[in-house]
């Protein structure tokens, strides 16, 4: 499903955020990216939002190039993407309801439709009571789980997430890992950035290591 | 956690089954048919204009003066453009200045004079045609000369007859074509036309007419820039909502739609206020020109604002508004790619 070959990014400062990444990544499967700051955990999903284009190699999103997208095409490959933020990136003007619908909106889908959907998305993470809130309102735990409900609403087939635990505390930690576990379950193929190895391990699943935009490491965590 | 399922999505929704050419997600599993589309996308406008309507709503006073502004800046030109309207319409009081005095010579008859009204009369740039026989003549001349005592003495009366004409078109050429073409008339000495008033009047509107052109294209530019700013305020305001919309799969045009309806909005209440602006104004002006006017014995009166005209000013003022958004989002929306 998502194929790095020989992937380079090289920024107009010379500074190189991933030099020479090769993996793949199976549809429906689950992994991490670690490594510390600046390793280029976020430069790697930037790519995959194609928020940045590679400087070098190939890389292929579901046999898609990223590299020769055109710009009119990107609305429409995020349109099957989910993505989490470990500052949730909700707008606090709009009530979880209408945060979670916005996916929704973008595809034109119906009233009903969205209210069904909307509906599914927060009761998967435990929010249904809190649909007419609004952000501002909500524990940080809640509003990182309003951000899940907008990335899954949609049913994309990639969910991305960076540091989505980071503000968290270990028990509230665990609880968004299990929503993105059950998330899997479904089909989704869910690739999570986090440095926080001891709930990676805990997980155990694949972990990509990457150290100064290289891999260095490939395999289950432990 | 406590997790409801809800169906996994379709192969046909997924990355991995998706075409080479990416195309919009699928909304059903069935694919949404063309009705349930056309109401998507009348839903989709329908959320950008009350949601663009819910934000000028929020800041009614920051709203209000945005489109006085703009109100302003169109009621300018508009007024003096029907102002313009108005001084054309008294000119035509005015064409009695351009007369064409046709004197004839002293030996023409009144049967003859009356002959000759008719025939001028009957021409296709003559608008009125009024003979004034040789007494005719001298009685109004010693009535307003006061040289009545003097004139009376003479053997004879020294004025001929005349036939005044009035012109159907106040133009300089055709005014000359048609002087040129009375004095070769039988039995006509000259004929006179007193060709500076129309010159002044043709200037006069003519410099008016090119004035009011290029006060418009002046003003237009500011109310382009004005809609420009307001817009690029509230597309800073609203940056990360921006971001977040084209994370999640937002095209341009979905970003621009409510951005676009603020634009008409705006134009649409400034071309309102214009409108209002300009029926007052005139109405208030009007009592001060009916006052002036009956001083000259005339009965000329300013004209209201014609309603084709308003409704083309706020026709007018939605369009510079639309393309004062677009641009401004144009300009803009290559700055807000997700960060």
């Amino acid at each position: 499903m998502i194929r790095f070959e020989q992937v380079g990014k090289r920024y107009p400062n010379g500074h190189v955020g991933l030099h020479e990444l090769s993996f793949r990544v199976r549809r429906g499967e689950f992994l991490f990216v670690t490594g510390h700051s600046g390793a280029g955990k976020s430069t790697l999903l930037r790519l995959l939002l194609a928020m940045e284009r590679p400087t070098s190699g190939k890389l292929l999103l579901a046999g898609q190039d990223l590299g020769q997208i055109t710009n009119a095409q990107i609305p429409f490959l995020r349109r099957q993407i989910g993505v989490v933020f470990q500052n949730h990136q909700l707008l606090f003007d709009r009530s979880v309801f209408d945060n979670v619908a916005l996916p929704l909106q973008i595809l034109g889908l119906s009233k009903a439709d969205i209210g069904t959907r909307v509906g599914s998305a927060l009761e998967r993470v435990s929010l249904s009571d809190k649909a007419e809130q609004f952000p501002g309102d909500l524990s940080t735990g809640q509003q990182q789980r309003v951000g899940i409900a907008r990335a899954i609403v949609h049913q994309p087939a990639l969910l991305l997430a960076d540091e989505p635990t980071g503000n968290l505390d270990p028990r509230l930690a665990a609880e968004i890992m299990g929503v993105f576990e059950d998330i899997n379950k479904l089909g989704t193929s869910v690739l999570i950035a986090s440095h926080d190895l001891a709930l990676i391990a805990r997980m155990r699943h694949r972990m990509l290591t990457l150290q100064r935009g290289r891999l260095i490491g490939d395999g289950e965590a432990v | 956690m406590s997790a409801t399922r809800i169906p996994p999505p379709q192969p046909a929704q997924r990355v991995g089954a998706a075409p080479k050419k990416p195309t919009p997600a699928a909304p059903t599993p069935d694919g949404p048919d063309l009705r349930s589309q056309l109401r998507a996308w009348l839903e989709a406008h329908r959320a950008s204009l009350s949601d663009s309507l819910r934000r000028l709503a929020r800041q009614p006073v920051g709203s209000f003066f945005t489109c006085l502004v703009m109100a302003v800046a169109l009621s300018l030109p508009m007024g003096l453009a029907l102002l313009l309207d108005n001084v054309e319409r008294l000119g035509g009081s005015w064409q009695r200045a351009a007369q064409i005095s046709v004197f004839l010579t002293l030996e023409t008859s009144d049967s003859q004079g009356q002959a000759l009204r008719e025939q001028i009369a009957g021409l296709d740039d003559v608008a009125e045609a009024e003979w004034i026989s040789r007494e005719q003549a001298l009685q109004a001349f010693q009535q307003e000369s006061g040289l009545g005592q003097a004139l009376r003495e003479l053997p004879e009366n020294p004025l001929p007859g005349v036939v005044l004409v009035t012109p159907a078109e106040v133009d300089k050429a055709t005014l000359e074509a048609l002087r040129q073409r009375l004095a070769e008339l039988p039995g006509v000495e000259q004929a006179q036309l007193d060709l500076l008033w129309v010159e002044r009047l043709t200037a006069i509107l003519k410099l008016g007419d090119r004035f009011v052109f290029g006060l418009t294209l002046l003003l237009v530019l500011a109310l382009l820039l004005v809609i420009g700013n307001t817009i690029r305020l509230h597309i800073e305001n609203r940056r990360t909502e921006i971001e977040v919309i084209k994370l999640v799969g937002g095209t341009d045009s979905y970003v621009r739609r409510p951005f676009l309806y603020m634009g008409a909005l705006y134009g649409l209440g400034a071309g309102l206020l214009a409108w209002l602006v300009l029926a007052y104004g005139l109405n208030w002006l009007n009592d001060a020109v009916v006052r002036l006017a009956g001083l000259y014995g005339s009965d000329f009166a300013l004209g209201g604002v014609p309603l084709g005209d308003g409704f083309s000013l706020v026709l007018g003022a939605v369009l510079l508004g639309y393309i004062g958004a677009w641009l401004a989002v144009a300009r803009h929306l290559s700055e807000l790619a997700p960060r």
